[in-house]
């Protein structure tokens, strides 16, 4: 019962592993310009990992953000659902078999939705949260049953 | 006995406890709205604060490993929302519910609206975060200057209502004497100290552009930064109680006009005077950008002071 309401407030985390900043543009603006309100699904985007329910991980994962992505997916409280935005974290894109590259994100936690491009379009990033929000339903019941 | 069992119920169901609660909800879904409307974005349904508290309902509770005092980060949510829940139950709605009727509620509510201010600077100097310890530092300063407007107005309007004879601290003879002698907004001696007030509420509620403490690009989520789950719900829950409460101080201090006899009538005229307000706070909130902190404390400590000690010079020597 609590998860048909409980679907219809996912908060949004981003967490940058040294993306090149085009997939972050494209998040904010996805939320922030009238054309692509993600309001609407009633996501906000939070300061705080403590708060988040959908994670969005840009970037390739650097060895320096290595450690960080860690943590930082260590303070996310369950139930929460892991989006790879880009090809990036997906795979490596353009950086794969970089020497100082520790992706793809798999290797980390357990990815949810990827949503692919470089960079994303908007509408896929609305596309992936949606799907996000799927997963999380079934991830909400799965919790309160264990 | 009777008295008693209607006092509990006011507590928990009408003017306080649920209705409250699911009143002060849907208001705060409707600033959301509003401002997104004034961005010229949609915006999400009314009942989006509603379904984020049932939301964190169904997350984990993480206490820091670090927190300096890990019982206190537990407990303080529930100072403020404990404060809320007495201050709606002891305000007068005019023409619907008398309030809890004792006879200086009014000093009784300087110290219950310091409350959520207070849990806020409980829980986030206990969480051991940084950003929460810098919210925190400007949360206290914040407070050191508002809670003197507050002071100022409360008094103005006491010794307004009283009229000549000293002040009047009873909340229900406030909106009383407004009933009788035509409410307080119309008259201009009590203009600047509306103005004040409404400043103090701003700054209170922490919209911008005082939302120097929990402002998302400055210092994340401020105090609530640690919080997650239940006491982040409660958190809601006082935000919602503490917009609400505000509200309805405004409405009694300056503008309790009865729309007629019934209390259906009076009731709806309540919600609608309240639905206004919140659309003039989002109205605000969408064109405002944010105060530095010493900013703030210099414009709370000039302007709504002079404006609410100049309505209190002119009621006391006019």
């Amino acid at each position: 019962m609590l998860s048909r309401y409980a679907v219809k407030s996912p908060w949004l985390f981003r967490i940058n592993t040294g993306s090149c900043n085009g997939c972050d543009v494209e998040l904010a603006t996805t939320a922030l310009i009238p054309r692509y309100d993600v309001e609407r699904l009633g996501c906000k985007y939070t300061g705080s990992p403590k708060h988040a329910d959908i994670v969005l991980v840009t970037g390739p994962i650097t060895a320096r953000s290595e450690s960080y992505l860690i943590r930082m997916l260590d303070e996310i409280p369950e139930p929460r659902v892991v989006v790879a935005i880009g090809i990036c974290p997906i795979s490596g894109g353009v950086y794969r078999d970089s020497y100082s590259i520790r992706g793809p994100l798999d290797k980390f936690v357990e990815v949810d939705v990827n949503v692919s491009g470089c960079p994303i379009r908007p509408q896929s990033i609305l596309d992936g949260v949606a799907q996000a929000i799927g997963i999380w339903k079934e991830k909400i019941k799965i919790f309160h049953k264990a | 006995m009777i008295t008693l069992s209607a006092s509990i119920l006011a507590y928990l169901f009408f003017p306080g406890g649920m209705f409250a609660i699911i009143f002060g909800l849907l208001l705060l879904g409707m600033e959301r709205i509003a401002v997104a409307r004034f961005q010229g974005r949609i915006g999400p349904p009314i009942f989006q604060n509603l379904f984020d508290v049932i939301k964190l309902r169904t997350k984990e509770f993480l206490v820091p490993e670090d927190a300096t005092n890990r019982l206190m980060f537990i407990i303080a949510p529930f100072f403020g929302f404990g404060g809320m829940m007495t201050a709606i139950f002891i305000l007068p709605v005019s023409g619907v519910y008398d309030g809890a009727g004792a006879s200086s509620d009014l000093v009784v509510l300087i110290y219950l609206m310091a409350l959520p201010a207070v849990s806020h600077i409980f829980g986030g100097s206990s969480s051991g975060s940084t950003y929460a310890a810098i919210a925190v530092s400007r949360e206290a300063i914040l407070m050191f200057a508002y809670e003197i407007t507050f002071v100022i107005v409360l008094f103005t309007v006491a010794l307004q209502a009283g009229a000549g004879d000293g002040a009047l601290f009873s909340l229900k003879g406030i909106v009383d004497y407004q009933v009788r002698n035509g409410s307080f907004v119309h008259d201009l001696k009590m203009i600047p100290a509306f103005v004040a007030f409404v400043i103090f509420m701003l700054a209170t509620l922490e919209v911008p552009p005082f939302h120097i403490a929990e402002n998302d690009g400055d210092v994340m989520k401020g105090y609530y930064m640690e919080y997650s789950g239940m006491p982040l719900a409660v958190f809601e829950l006082t935000h919602a109680l503490k917009l609400l409460v505000l509200i309805t101080v405004l409405q009694i201090f300056f503008m309790p006009g009865l729309a007629g006899g019934s209390i259906v009538v009076n009731l709806l005229w309540y919600m609608m005077k309240s639905a206004a307000i919140v659309i003039g706070i989002a109205l605000v909130h969408a064109s405002m950008p944010s105060f530095r902190v010493d900013q703030a404390f210099k414009f709370l400590m000039i302007v709504p002071v002079f404006l609410a000690l100049l309505s209190l010079g002119l009621v006391l020597f006019l």
